[in-house]
């Protein structure tokens, strides 16, 4: 599954797919973020992400624990040649369609470290309607997450 | 707050019950006195229950709070017939009763028809001004329409009369740290601290909510809060050990240049950073190289 944005294409595996997902579903009723794990492809016109690492459920905004995970979760990661890529977030309220400060402000930082970060924002009323599909085939479809390339040049 | 106890409890009879095993009942009335949010569970097996004349016969008065408990899980699940259904056979046998007046307009809150709820609410509070749970429901309505400014001057509104509400007082920090408003957010703490001094989640955010804030003197007094959590909780709190590392080497490079010597400080880092590496060979030894590498960033910032 992939989506273009200008010139760089994104590819999200079915693992980090999956993760996220399934991390959403397990607290319905609070806000949940990530951080998406991948690379560069070798012909440089992609981002591959190839895993997910989901992060909080409560207190999303406090930065202690973000700092850590982050550490952590880059040292792990970077000792298999992959680097934080992106960041998902999933909003509390089912009709929030709009990317909060908080996610704003840890896209940003994602972004300095690695410029083509992507930012995912799941949309909750297709994650609803996951629940209730007994369609085998909805999972790997496009849900139709946001995908918006927060761009660093262009702040 | 859940003990250590109560929560194996409630795992074992949960396993139990979703495995067919009985105790439904006991597992209904546990979650019930723990105020837990398990709503799709309580929706299954309370109905198992009702649904079964001969159980639901068996329970005696108890009936009826068995239906209250159910009406509420199900609207949580958006199963609104189940709901209204449930509401009807209280309304039945309690025709003049403010608390299923209640339910009803939780029912109009879930449906989403929320003039209609606001003025049932408005009413049953014309009758009983000092209903808590009305007063919290129309936060809540608040919040769900998306207007967070309006929960919080409601939810300000609430804590001036109900200053002792300890859950009142969480939310409206959780909801200002999702804004981030960490002032507002570090004042509600400092409440909850103040009111329950012995309780070391409300140090650990509050440590948490100082150290976003930043600057030299926040930043130590949320190394103080984070010994404090680490004391009352015995070592046992990884958040706080990490807390103390990430102080200790944000308030080192806030007064590099400057000529304080922070010996005390780095005793205190090396101290967690022991029982950390202790804690991880215990439970993940296989994420202890990226722990170990970690803390020495952190003190070699230093």
């Amino acid at each position: 599954m992939g989506s273009s944005s200008g010139d760089l294409r994104y590819e999200l595996s079915q693992n980090a797919y999956i993760k996220l997902v399934l991390h959403s579903l397990n607290h319905p009723t609070s806000s949940v973020n990530g951080v998406l794990i991948g690379r560069i492809s070798p012909s440089n016109d992609a981002v591959l992400i190839d895993d997910a690492v989901p992060l909080f459920h409560s207190h999303l905004g406090l930065l202690p624990q973000l700092e850590i995970s982050l550490m952590l979760i880059e040292e792990y990661f970077s000792a298999k040649g992959l680097n934080i890529v992106g960041y998902f977030h999933a909003n509390e309220r089912s009709d929030d369609y709009e990317l909060g400060g908080v996610a704003k402000n840890i896209g940003d930082h994602i972004c300095r470290y690695f410029p083509q970060a992507a930012i995912l924002l799941l949309d909750n009323k297709k994650l609803e309607a996951l629940k209730k599909s007994k369609d085998r085939s909805a999972v790997t479809q496009v849900s139709s997450v946001y995908i918006g390339n927060y761009n660093h040049e262009s702040l | 707050m859940v003990t250590k106890t109560e929560e194996n409890q409630l795992n074992r009879l949960e396993s139990q019950v979703d495995n067919a095993g009985g105790g439904a009942w006991e597992y209904l009335c546990l979650v019930r006195k723990l105020k837990l949010r398990r709503s799709d569970k309580v929706l299954k097996h309370g109905l198992s229950i009702l649904n079964n004349p001969s159980k639901r016969s068996a329970l005696g008065p108890e009936e009826w709070t068995l239906y209250e408990q159910v009406a509420v899980a199900a609207m949580d699940c958006q199963s609104l017939d189940v709901a209204k259904d449930c509401i009807k056979v209280l309304r039945k046998k309690f025709p003049d009763s403010k608390r299923v007046g209640r339910l009803e307009a939780l029912l109009l809150e879930a449906k989403g028809s929320w003039e209609l709820a606001d003025k049932a609410y408005s009413s049953l509070l014309e009758d009983n001004p000092l209903d808590q749970t009305i007063h919290k429901r129309r936060v809540a309505m608040a919040k769900a329409q998306g207007n967070i400014p309006g929960a919080i001057e409601w939810l300000n509104k609430y804590l001036e009369i109900f200053m002792a509400d300890h859950d009142a007082w969480r939310e409206l920090a959780e909801i200002y740290v999702s804004l981030q408003m960490y002032k507002q957010a570090a004042f509600c703490y400092e409440e909850l601290i103040l009111s329950q001094p012995t309780v070391p989640l409300y140090h650990l955010a509050y440590a948490d909510v100082l150290y976003t804030l930043g600057g030299l003197e926040n930043l130590q007094t949320a190394k103080k809060y984070y010994t404090s959590t680490i004391d009352l909780t015995g070592g046992k709190n990884t958040r706080a050990l990490f807390g103390v590392c990430l102080c200790t080497s944000a308030i080192t490079q806030v007064t590099k240049g400057k000529s304080k010597e922070e010996k005390e400080g780095s005793q205190v880092q090396s101290l967690a950073a022991k029982v950390l590496e202790k804690d991880y060979k215990q439970r993940a030894p296989d994420k202890l190289p990226q722990l170990t590498t970690a803390l020495k960033s952190l003190t070699l910032s230093s």
